[in-house]
């Protein structure tokens, strides 16, 4: 039987790994600080699958995204998805030789161009995770783009319209919860009516009883989050094994 | 002393996925799309993702069909994964009909054709078979491995191969092995030990 994921998203700005609030950024260390210090390789052991996003000033830093996540992805082996700032198809085949299995698109699945479409020949939906940042604003919820800066369309209206032709996932993540520890936003969920492609739920998780109940949803394929220091140590380890009893994930 | 591994690349996949997989089971690898390096290979990995008629306009490219048959026919092993399980296929339905590199006996189809469920099918999935000598030795218990896929592969009756299959709205295969030829539609590369198990396996 197809399990639920366990999804942990690293934000990379620059150099650094970051922690996000509601979109504002905290420096937390380094590649060497999480390859060393937070042991990342052994967190793998605990996770289904990896998210890596470049974050900020994306054009200027592609390449050296590429190197950082290479180095991240040297010795673990899971899956591996990336985005930020993929603008092409050489985007995509660079990010595939630096490690990612998949890529993320965030405002290009929004305007829907010939890019897009090229990328979706190249690589096949499957492949492709749409990201979809949320906010709500006098009761109704938006989807944000993060590159204009503007709150693009409503969140009911990409399900409704098929603008999801190009894309394998959605990754759903809530700009309000963000980095809250609050848990889940289940109020954005209402939106989605025709539920026909698999949905990763973010933004909000403080601790292992949050991730449960995103994977307790039936609209929910995974859960994710982003934040870096709830999980530190053997953080992901006690979740799974909290969560192991009462839901269900893979095993190996 | 091991032997060294090829995997093939003919522009399309997680090549680096693969590959760190290799170096990290301790196997000396190369990666390339040379027709005379895979020919005279003893053990390939063909990789992919992405679109079946796209592959299999760069492999017939650069030869990389005739390649692989001529070292299977010197008993060469070979590994496909996922696209590249696919590929190894007589063909696919995938956008019109087009031919595969015809080593398996059976055809690509659209899992929405036999399935009322979410597609693509991603995520870890178990794996079902009363065969646990070849791929799957020692994989007995907890056999989930990492599927991400739109086509399955549909077999044609054959006794060269032994399959595995993967129940998801219904059954279907999710790997073919003989003595030198297999291929699995899920990620070896991306399902944990599991998976690092599997490859080792086939590099034995």
């Amino acid at each position: 039987m197809l399990k639920k994921r366990l999804i942990f998203t690293l934000l990379v700005d620059g150099d650094n790994f970051v922690l996000s609030r509601n979109f504002n950024l905290q420096k937390v260390g380094d590649i060497n600080w999480l390859l060393d210090n937070y042991n990342f390789s052994n967190v793998s052991n605990f996770i289904d699958e990896l998210v890596v996003l470049n974050i900020r000033n994306k054009k200027k830093n592609f390449n050296n995204f590429c190197k950082i996540l290479k180095k991240i992805t040297k010795k673990i082996f899971i899956p591996i998805a990336a985005g930020g700032g993929i603008n092409s198809v050489s985007d995509v085949k660079k990010l595939l030789r630096s490690g990612a299995d998949k890529i993320v698109l965030n405002s290009m699945i929004l305007e829907e161009n010939q890019e897009l479409i090229k990328i979706y020949k190249y690589i096949g939906k499957q492949s492709i995770i749409g990201s979809l940042d949320v906010k709500l604003l006098n009761k109704t919820y938006f989807v944000y783009n993060n590159n204009k800066n503007i709150n693009q369309s409503e969140l009911s209206e990409i399900f409704d319209k098929k603008k999801l032709n190009y894309i394998g996932e959605i990754y759903l993540n809530s700009i309000d919860k963000d980095g809250t520890g609050q848990g889940y936003d289940f109020q954005m969920l209402k939106n989605i009516k025709k539920n026909e492609i698999p949905i990763i739920l973010a933004g909000g998780v403080g601790n292992w009883r949050h991730l449960l109940s995103g994977l307790e949803n039936k609209k929910i394929n995974a859960a994710a989050t982003a934040n870096l220091l709830n999980f530190i140590g053997n953080g992901f380890e006690n979740a799974r094994n909290n969560l192991f009893d009462k839901c269900d994930l893979a095993k190996w | 002393m091991k032997k060294r591994v090829t995997i093939i690349d003919y522009g399309m996949g997680n090549i680096l996925s693969v590959k760190n997989a290799i170096d990290y089971l301790g196997y000396k690898n190369q990666v390339t799309n040379d027709y005379k390096i895979i020919r005279n290979s003893e053990l390939l990995i063909l990789p992919g993702v992405g679109s079946f008629r796209d592959a299999m306009r760069e492999i017939k490219k650069f030869e990389i069909d005739k390649a692989i048959k001529e070292s299977v026919n010197k008993k060469g092993k070979i590994l496909g994964i996922c696209l590249g399980m696919q590929l190894l296929a007589l063909s696919s339905v995938e956008d019109g009909n087009c031919k595969g590199i015809g080593l398996v006996p059976g055809k690509i189809v659209k899992l929405e054709s036999i399935i009322k469920k979410k597609i693509p099918h991603i995520g870890f999935n178990s794996i079902k078979t009363d065969y646990f000598k070849g791929l799957f030795n020692g994989l007995e218990k907890n056999n989930f491995f990492y599927f991400v896929h739109s086509y399955f592969f549909l077999p044609q009756k054959t006794k060269q191969f032994k399959f595995s299959y993967c129940e998801y709205g219904k059954k279907f295969v999710s790997s073919y092995e003989s003595s030198n030829i297999c291929g699995t539609q899920f990620h070896p590369e991306k399902s944990q030990s599991n998976g690092l198990k599997l490859i080792k396996n086939f590099l034995k």
